[in-house]
């Protein structure tokens, strides 16, 4: 047998080695390892490589600096002729690249925009690292439920309390009010906060003293937008004074400069929480939850500490009366992003969503950037004469590397100004879908990050064409002799399959998300929303007899089907009780029932059916201690004859009269909770109203002049409830506006690249049709022949992109509690428009190639 | 012109290369080298020396026919120049006269 020296030191050898001297070491010691490998084979084999590595030293080690100098700006201004040429050569390669590259990148940019806009909500608090929000845990019979709702009295606690704490205040949500001067009347948004308020929070002041402005109680503080609404100007405007609902004054003692648009909580003016707590007795109880309390800390203090030693707070403070509420602080900024709790874990929230476009912005990029590479690639043939004289000349394979790469980044800066210019006339229509302000205004961080990603996008865009393509070797390529390996065809038609499958995802996630949207629109929801109004009880009519003579009156107008008054506003959790108790209820159950206070009527002006039993009317006088239950209350209580039975609630003795069909007050991601109905007119803070569809207008102006008759002094203003039901699925909404965008750009660019590389195979195909026309192929023969490849490579595509969807689109409808069911027919249909898009980009090309004249096209060799 | 000066070990692989006349390529330089020495010799040591050598103008080389021993390489044959005769010379007759003076009775 015979023996071979090791392979890797002889490859090491001829790699260091200088030229002159290869051929004698390399013979020498082949000789003498023949010899000794005679002796013995294991020895011989480790004494070659260990003799290898002797003769790495100066005397042998070849010169690795190339030997010609290249005049760097002659080979730059080349390459850019060269480049140039190509571009006007192939001009539809160059279009379907540079229509690829813009719009990938102008897709990535906005998306980036978004992404940044996100982040940055909340961020402009200097204190932003110690500012907190307190919250509770709150065990449940359904699982721990995470609510940012504190008890009045925890703020001053707190503070007195804790040392680790530097403020902590309590606040209301901002609400629409009606302030007046003299004969204006305005709704401006209003919250309620403690003193140290502006201690607390960045809020620029243009007049008055942080520390000072909310001390007094019928203070308050405007911002300039509302200074200049109210008296045109923001100067010498502290110490005037202006109505706030018509019921008391306030003191203007200083004006803040409106918060940024990236700021969640956004509110006209503040006022003294002192005053806020007047009358209103709840706030004064530990058990009582529905004030925001915001905490500072002192600097240095880990919240994590801090949050094991407050989190029996709420026991502590009621002597263990409650045990079930844990307390805990969450950075405020934090909240925007990571909102969503289960079962007290932290879930995400708004978060997801910017990972979710993060990736897709990364896709589609990348989607273009591989047209680029299967372009160039198969165009390579086209270029390897090119490349195989250069070679022969003497062109070392880094200069043409360096050509290729600068032709890419050539591309790339091209397309970096297309995608300024999408960017900047899209910008409109990409606010409008989300709901953002986004300018594009350029700062040197983003010009530094757009170049990154311009340079970034050539590099990966060229880097594989350039290594391609420098690797021919000439003497193969001279002589017209280039077999592209299996290793290569599988690679562009795996970047191809790659293109595909996330067309296929994109395309049944826009379907997915569209067929729920239209759910979440179409199911019943235990009542009619349409053509239903409401509108808050504020000034005289929050007195009971003028509430019942106004839903009277409104009885009366024409238009109006019915009306009656609630507390509840149908989109959303209100507020609760576990005050209900019934025959073998559990001690330690804390389950909470949904209250509803209602006044006669309202059920049938929602139109929610009932299951057992009746409605509340007038004409039982008993009825103002009736309850009524939803089902999945009854269901809860374990009834199963509920009608006369009787319940506690708060302690007082109710009966029940009836059962309604279980109805959806809060979004579709939520399942049903257990609900229950009270007759408490003077409980009720809106009144809703059923009008006539298609006499809106005429009907509303009625409504509204009842308003102002019954009202003076307070603005008309209602909510359609339909419009309301919709916002809660703002999200929702948004994201399947733009996964439908991004699908279509997704299709829209593999679409692209698969036309270049049909045109391209094509082109190369051309005398074999030539010659299969001659001895008598039909053109349907011939398209069949060329889009049959292809045909494959989609169907491989949809094959892998099917599971994967799949596995994406359950587990977004896992967020809801009612969903639509994921259907054959998605997925199949995705499957088939991949396929039919792609048949109709192939098939463009194939009908052309094959209505060829075969003589034009054998004419010449 | 530089002076060349030859390394102890330079000096046996020229003479060893010498007295081969013709036939000298690295492996039977070696091969001889060690048996005349008794002892292991390094082959690159061998090679080294040769490059050095031929460099300094004292050997001349040529490239011997393709066989199918050494995997296909062709051997490298060194035959000695006239520079580097006369050095060896030199060095023989330096030695020479030195030891001439040497007094007998030193080893008495």
């Amino acid at each position: 047998m015979k023996a071979y020296p090791p392979k890797n030191a002889v490859k090491f050898l001829r790699w260091f080695c200088m030229e002159d001297y290869v051929e004698e070491i390399e013979g020498d010691l082949t000789e003498i390892f023949e010899k000794e490998y005679e002796i013995s084979s294991r020895k011989a084999n480790w004494k070659f490589s260990w003799r290898v590595i002797k003769y790495f030293r100066p005397e042998f080690i070849r010169s690795f600096k190339s030997n010609h100098q290249i005049n760097h700006q002659t080979m730059l201004r080349h390459n850019f002729l060269l480049t140039f040429r190509n571009f006007k050569r192939y001009k539809s390669s160059f279009l379907i690249n540079l229509i690829g590259l813009s719009t990938g990148l102008a897709c990535a940019f906005l998306i980036y925009l978004w992404v940044s806009d996100e982040l940055s909500v909340d961020q402009f608090n200097k204190n932003g690292s110690r500012l907190f929000r307190a919250m509770e845990h709150r065990v449940r019979a359904t699982g721990i439920w995470t609510s940012p709702t504190t008890p009045g009295p925890l703020a001053e606690a707190l503070v007195s309390d804790m040392p680790e704490v530097e403020y902590a205040i309590p606040t209301s949500w901002p609400q629409p009010t009606t302030l007046s001067l003299n004969d204006k009347n305005i709704t401006a948004l209003g919250r309620f906060a403690g003193k140290d308020f502006f201690n607390m929070f960045t809020y620029e002041l243009i007049a008055g003293d942080a520390s000072q402005v909310l001390k007094d109680e019928n203070s308050v503080v405007i911002s300039d937008v509302l200074a200049r609404k109210l008296f045109n100007t923001t100067e010498n405007v502290v110490g005037k004074s202006f109505d706030y609902q018509h019921e008391s004054q306030f003191m203007i003692s200083g004006i803040f400069k409106s918060m940024p648009v990236n700021a969640s909580d956004q509110f006209e003016f503040v006022g003294s929480f002192e005053k806020y707590k007047k009358g209103q007795d709840w706030l004064l109880s530990w058990a009582n939850t529905g004030t925001q309390t915001l905490v500072l800390l002192k600097p240095g203090i880990n919240v994590d500490e801090f949050n094991k030693k407050i989190a029996d707070y709420i026991k502590v403070k009621t002597k263990n009366e409650i045990t079930y509420r844990t307390l805990f602080l969450k950075g405020y900024a934090d909240n925007y992003l990571y909102g969503n709790y289960e079962d007290g874990v932290l879930t995400g929230g708004r978060i997801t969503y910017v990972r979710l476009f993060s990736i897709i912005a990364l896709f589609i990029l990348l989607i273009a950037c591989i047209n680029f590479m299967n372009l160039s690639t198969a165009r390579a043939s086209r270029r390897v004469k090119e490349v195989g004289i250069k070679k022969a000349i003497g062109a070392a394979r880094k200069a043409l590397v360096v050509q290729y790469l600068s032709e890419s980044m050539l591309m790339s800066s091209l397309s970096l100004f297309v995608a300024t210019f999408i960017v900047y006339i899209s910008l409109a229509q990409f606010n409008i879908i989300t709901g953002k302000h986004l300018i594009f205004e350029l700062d040197s961080n983003r010009v530094l990050l757009f170049l990154g990603v311009t340079v970034f996008t050539g590099l990966v865009a060229g880097s594989y064409p350039a290594l391609y393509l420098s690797g021919f070797n000439p003497a193969n390529v001279l002589k017209g002799r280039l077999s592209s390996s299996f290793g290569e065809l599988m690679a562009r038609k795996g970047l191809v399959v790659f293109q595909f499958a996330i067309s296929i995802l994109f395309i049944v996630s826009v379907l997915v998300v569209y067929k729920q949207i239209e759910f979440v629109q179409s199911t019943n929801l235990g009542y009619n929303k349409n053509n239903l109004i409401y509108f808050n009880l504020q000034g005289a009519l929050r007195d009971v007899k003028i509430q019942e003579t106004m839903i009277e009156e409104m009885k009366r107008i024409p238009g109006v089907e019915n009306a009656s008054s609630t507390n509840h506003n149908m989109t959303g959790h209100n507020g609760g009780t576990y005050g209900v108790e019934w025959p073998g209820k559990d001690p330690e159950d804390k389950t909470e029932f949904e209250r509803m206070t209602v006044n006669y009527d309202l059920i049938e002006t929602l139109g929610m059916e009932i299951a057992q039993g009746r409605s509340f009317s007038r004409a039982f006088s008993t009825d103002s201690s009736a309850i009524i239950f939803n089902q999945k209350g009854i269901d809860f209580m374990g009834m199963t004859d509920p009608i006369g039975k009787v319940v506690k609630l708060w302690g007082k003795d109710r009966h029940i009269i009836g059962v309604v069909k279980d109805f959806h007050y809060e979004s579709l991601h939520e399942n049903f909770k257990p609900v229950f109905l009270i007759v408490e007119p003077n409980n009720t803070y809106r009144i809703m109203a059923r009008i006539t569809a298609g006499k809106e207008k005429e009907t509303l102006g009625n409504v509204e002049l009842l308003f102002k008759k019954t009202n003076p002094g307070f603005t008309f203003e209602y909510n359609f409830l339909d419009t309301v039901y919709q916002s809660q699925y703002e999200n929702e909404q948004r994201v399947a506006v733009l996964s439908k965008y991004f699908a279509g750009l997704a299709i829209l660019i593999s679409c692209l690249g698969l036309f270049g590389l049909a045109a391209f195979t094509a082109e190369r195909r051309l005398k074999e049709i030539g010659i299969r026309k001659v001895l008598g192929s039909t053109e349907i023969g011939i398209v069949y022949l060329l889009s049959s490849d292809f045909t494959k490579i989609v169907f491989v595509a949809i094959i892998i992109a099917l599971p994967v969807s799949y596995f994406v689109a359950r587990y977004w409808l896992n967020g809801f509690a009612f969903k639509v069911q994921l259907q054959a027919w998605y997925f199949i249909t995705a499957g088939i428009l991949a396929m039919v898009i792609a048949w109709l980009t192939v098939g463009v090309q194939a009908i052309r190639a094959a209505r060829v004249n075969p003589t034009q096209c054998l004419k010449n060799e | 012109m530089i002076q060349h000066t030859l390394g102890e070990f330079e000096e046996l692989v020229l003479l060893m290369v010498a007295a081969l006349h013709d036939e000298a390529y690295g492996v039977i330089i070696l091969e001889s080298l060690e048996e005349k020495l008794k002892k292991k010799v390094n082959i690159s040591a061998v090679h080294v020396a040769l490059k050095r050598l031929s460099d300094k103008g004292f050997l001349k080389s040529r490239y011997g026919g393709i066989t199918a021993d050494r995997g296909g390489r062709r051997k490298r044959y060194y035959s000695i120049t006239a520079l580097g005769k006369r050095m060896l010379d030199n060095q023989y007759a330096l030695r020479t006269s030195i030891y001439k003076q040497i007094p007998k009775i030193s080893f008495g």
